[in-house]
C-alpha cells in the first residue's frame, strides 16, 4: 500500500527525534509561561476562510459531510487559536498567552521542506499592542532555535508600515501602492524598476524606494527609510524596530538580528512587525511571525495581537544535516526475565524495562542486552533474583 | 560553507558564452567550456559553479543548491519556483512570438479558426496570452523543432522564441504577434540574499557595472 503524496510515516528512532525537538520547544514554551491548547483538526471552512489569504485558500484541504457541510483540515494554527479565542476566552483576562504543537495540512507540491502534512508548532500573544509584546514573540523564536540546537539562526525584522510609508511619499496609492509591495516582497527588482518607470512617480524617491529593496542591515536601513517615510505610523514603526534592535543587543543578539525592508509576510494576515528565521545553509525560513491586529476583529473581538510559528520538519532537515552519524540511542534501561514483580518494582522506579518474553537462558539475554545496549540485566528463578553482570567491552 | 563563498548556477546552452563571460568581467574566472563537468570550482579557488540545463537553475536556486544563479526570463516564465529577480543583464535577447503559415495570413487580420491548435515549448507563456485574449485554443505540448508542426498539419500556430527570424523565414512562417521580450536575469535564493548578503551584492553590482 503506498502513502498518498505529500505525508509520511514516522519510524521509532526518527518519531524520538521529533518528540525530543518538541518537548525541547515546549520547554521554552512553558518558560515563557505560555499554556498549550488544541483545536480539531479540521472545523468549517467559514471559520478557516476568516484567516486565509487567497494563496492558503487554495492549498485547503475541503470536503463535505453527510449532512452537506462544508468542512477543511486547518492550513495554520493561527486562526483556529483567534476563533478559540473569539468564542471561548472572551472573558479570560487579557493578554492570554497560548502555544500550540500540532500536524496543519496544505495542498500543494511535495518537495524539500514542504509536506502536504506538517507539524507547527507556535506562540500567540493576544491583547497586547506594545513593542514589549512583539519583542517577546521574537525572543522566544530565537531561543527555541537556540534550544534545539540551532543557535546560528539568524533572524530577520521588518514593519509593513514601513513599507507603506515609503510608498505614501513616493505617491503610490491604493491599488498601485499593492502592486508595488507585491514586487518589493518577492524582491523583484527587475519587475519593480519596470514598474517604476511606468507610473507617475517621484523619480529620486522611487530610486532610493529600489535601494531599500535590495537593503538588509541594522540602523544603516532604517536611516536609509527615515527621511522618506511620509506617514506617523511608518515613523513609529521605525522607532519600535530600532527599539527592538537595542533591546536585542542588550541579550547579546545584535549580531543575529538584522533589518530587512523587503520583508513582507502574507499582507492579508501581518498589520505590523513581521520576522523571519533561517539558517545559512537551508534554502528556506524556519519560522516567522509578527503583529495580526486584523484576524480577532475579524471573529467580533476587537483585541490586538502577535505571534510566531516554527516548522518542525524544518527543524529536523537542518538538525539532520547537522548530526548525520548520530548513533542511535538506547531506548532501555533494564531487561528483566522471569519476574512481573521485579519488573514492575523497576518500572515504578522511572526505569524504562523490558520484558523477556522468548524465556531466553542466560547468554542469550546478556547477548541481547549487549546488542541493544542495555546496561542491566535482572533474571529471577526459582533459586531467587539475580542481576547479570555485563562484561565491560574490551 | 563560509558567507563569502558564492555558489552560482549557469545555464548550459545559448546563453552560457555571454553568461561566463560577464562573471569573468565580475572577477570570476569561468572555464571556457566545462566539457562534461556539472561541478566546478571557478579559478578564484572559492567560487563554486553548477552548470546546469538553463530550466533547471530556477529550481537549484529556489532550493538553496546554488545561491543565485543567471537564467533567461524566458525559462522563468515557465517555471514557478520562488527566486528573486534582482536585475536584467541586458544579453541574450529574444522575443516569445506567436508565428504562423505566411499563406494563413493571420500575421494581417485573417480570423483564427474557431478552435486554434497551438504548438509550442512555453505551455503556461501560451496558455496565459491566449486565456487574456479569450481566444479558445489546444495546446500541444512539443519539445524542439516547433516550427515543423504547422507545415506538418498538426498545429495552426507556434508560440515559439525568436532571436534572428532567421528560422521563421526558412520555413516560410511569419510573426503573428510578439508575446513578450526575453533577456538573461541574475536571479537569488531569497533566504541567501539575507544569509549571503554582503558577497551578492557585490557580485551583483559588479555583474551591472554598479
Amino acid at each position: 500500500m503506498r502513502l498518498p503524496s505529500g505525508v509520511r510515516d514516522w519510524l521509532p528512532q526518527e518519531f524520538a527525534f521529533k518528540r525530543d525537538v518538541e518537548e525541547r520547544i515546549r520547554d521554552v514554551f512553558r518558560s515563557w509561561s505560555y499554556s498549550e491548547v488544541l483545536t480539531p483538526t479540521f472545523e468549517s471552512y467559514e471559520a478557516l476562510e476568516q484567516g486565509l489569504g487567497e494563496g492558503l485558500m487554495q492549498q485547503t484541504f475541503r470536503f463535505t459531510d453527510p449532512q452537506g457541510q462544508s468542512l477543511a483540515l486547518r492550513t495554520e494554527m493561527t486562526t483556529p487559536v483567534a476563533r478559540v479565542v473569539s468564542a471561548r476566552l472572551r472573558h479570560a483576562t487579557l493578554p492570554l498567552r497560548l502555544c500550540y504543537l500540532a500536524p496543519a495540512f496544505r495542498y500543494e507540491e511535495p518537495q524539500l521542506g514542504r509536506m502536504r502534512e506538517f507539524t507547527q508548532a507556535g506562540a500567540e500573544l493576544i491583547g497586547a499592542s506594545g513593542t514589549t509584546a512583539d519583542a517577546e514573540s521574537l525572543f522566544m523564536a530565537v531561543e527555541t532555535l537556540d534550544a534545539v540546537g540551532l543557535s546560528d539562526a539568524r533572524f530577520d525584522v521588518n514593519d509593513a508600515a514601513i513599507v507603506d510609508g515609503v510608498l505614501a511619499s513616493v505617491g503610490l496609492r491604493g491599488r498601485q501602492a499593492e502592486e508595488c509591495k507585491a514586487y518589493i516582497a518577492e524582491r523583484n527588482v527587475v519587475r519593480l524598476r519596470e514598474f517604476g518607470a511606468h507610473q507617475a512617480v517621484n523619480r529620486e524617491l522611487f530610486e532610493i524606494l529600489v535601494r531599500l529593496t535590495m537593503s538588509r542591515g541594522r540602523e544603516d536601513v532604517l536611516r536609509l527609510a527615515r527621511p522618506i517615510c511620509a506617514t506617523e505610523r511608518s515613523l513609529t514603526a521605525l522607532d519600535r524596530l530600532e527599539e527592538i534592535l537595542r533591546r536585542a543587543d542588550a541579550l547579546g543578539w545584535g549580531a543575529r538580528i538584522n533589518v530587512d525592508f523587503a520583508l513582507l509576510r502574507d499582507l492579508r494576515y501581518y498589520t505590523g512587525f513581521v520576522f523571519e528565521g533561517y539558517l545559512d545553509d537551508l534554502g528556506f525560513s524556519l519560522c516567522g511571525g509578527g503583529r495580526y491586529d486584523q484576524l480577532l476583529p475579524r471573529f467580533g473581538y476587537d483585541v490586538p495581537a502577535v505571534g510566531w510559528m516554527v516548522g518542525v520538519e524544518r527543524i529536523l532537515l537542518a538538525l539532520e544535516r547537522r548530526r548525520a552519524d548520530e548513533r542511535p540511542r538506547n531506548e532501555v534501561d533494564v531487561l528483566v526475565s522471569g519476574s512481573d514483580v521485579v519488573a514492575q518494582r523497576e518500572r515504578s522506579r522511572g526505569l524504562r524495562v523490558r520484558v523477556d518474553v522468548r524465556d531466553l537462558d542466560r547468554d542469550a539475554l546478556l547477548e541481547y542486552a549487549r546488542d541493544k545496549e542495555i546496561p542491566r540485566v535482572i533474571v529471577a528463578t526459582g533459586d531467587g533474583v539475580e542481576e547479570l553482570t555485563l562484561e565491560e567491552d574490551a | 560553507m563560509s558567507a563569502s563563498q558564492l555558489v552560482i548556477a549557469l545555464p548550459k546552452g545559448a546563453l552560457y558564452d555571454e553568461t561566463a563571460e560577464r562573471l569573468r568581467r565580475a572577477g570570476i574566472g569561468v572555464p571556457a567550456d566545462v566539457g562534461r563537468m556539472l561541478k566546478v570550482t571557478a579559478d578564484d579557488g572559492r567560487t563554486q559553479l553548477l552548470v546546469l540545463r538553463s530550466s533547471d537553475v530556477p529550481a537549484y536556486v529556489e532550493f538553496g543548491a546554488a545561491d543565485c544563479g543567471i537564467v533567461g526570463k524566458d525559462t522563468l516564465w515557465e517555471t514557478d519556483r520562488s527566486v528573486s529577480e534582482l536585475a536584467d543583464l541586458g544579453f541574450g535577447e529574444c522575443r516569445l512570438v506567436v508565428a504562423a503559415r505566411r499563406s494563413d495570413g493571420y500575421h494581417e487580420g485573417a480570423r483564427y479558426p474557431t478552435f486554434l491548435r497551438v504548438a509550442t515549448k512555453f505551455t503556461r507563456s501560451a496558455q496565459a496570452y491566449f486565456a487574456e485574449r479569450d481566444v479558445p485554443c489546444e495546446i500541444i505540448a512539443l519539445h524542439g523543432s516547433v516550427e515543423l508542426a504547422p507545415i506538418a498539419g498538426i498545429a495552426d500556430a507556434i508560440v515559439d522564441l525568436v532571436a534572428t527570424g532567421n528560422t521563421l523565414k526558412a520555413h516560410d512562417m511569419v510573426v503573428v504577434d510578439e508575446i513578450a521580450r526575453s533577456t538573461a536575469r541574475f536571479v537569488v535564493n531569497p533566504v541567501r540574499f539575507r544569509a549571503k548578503y554582503e558577497a551578492l551584492t557585490a557580485l551583483l553590482d559588479r555583474l551591472t557595472g554598479a
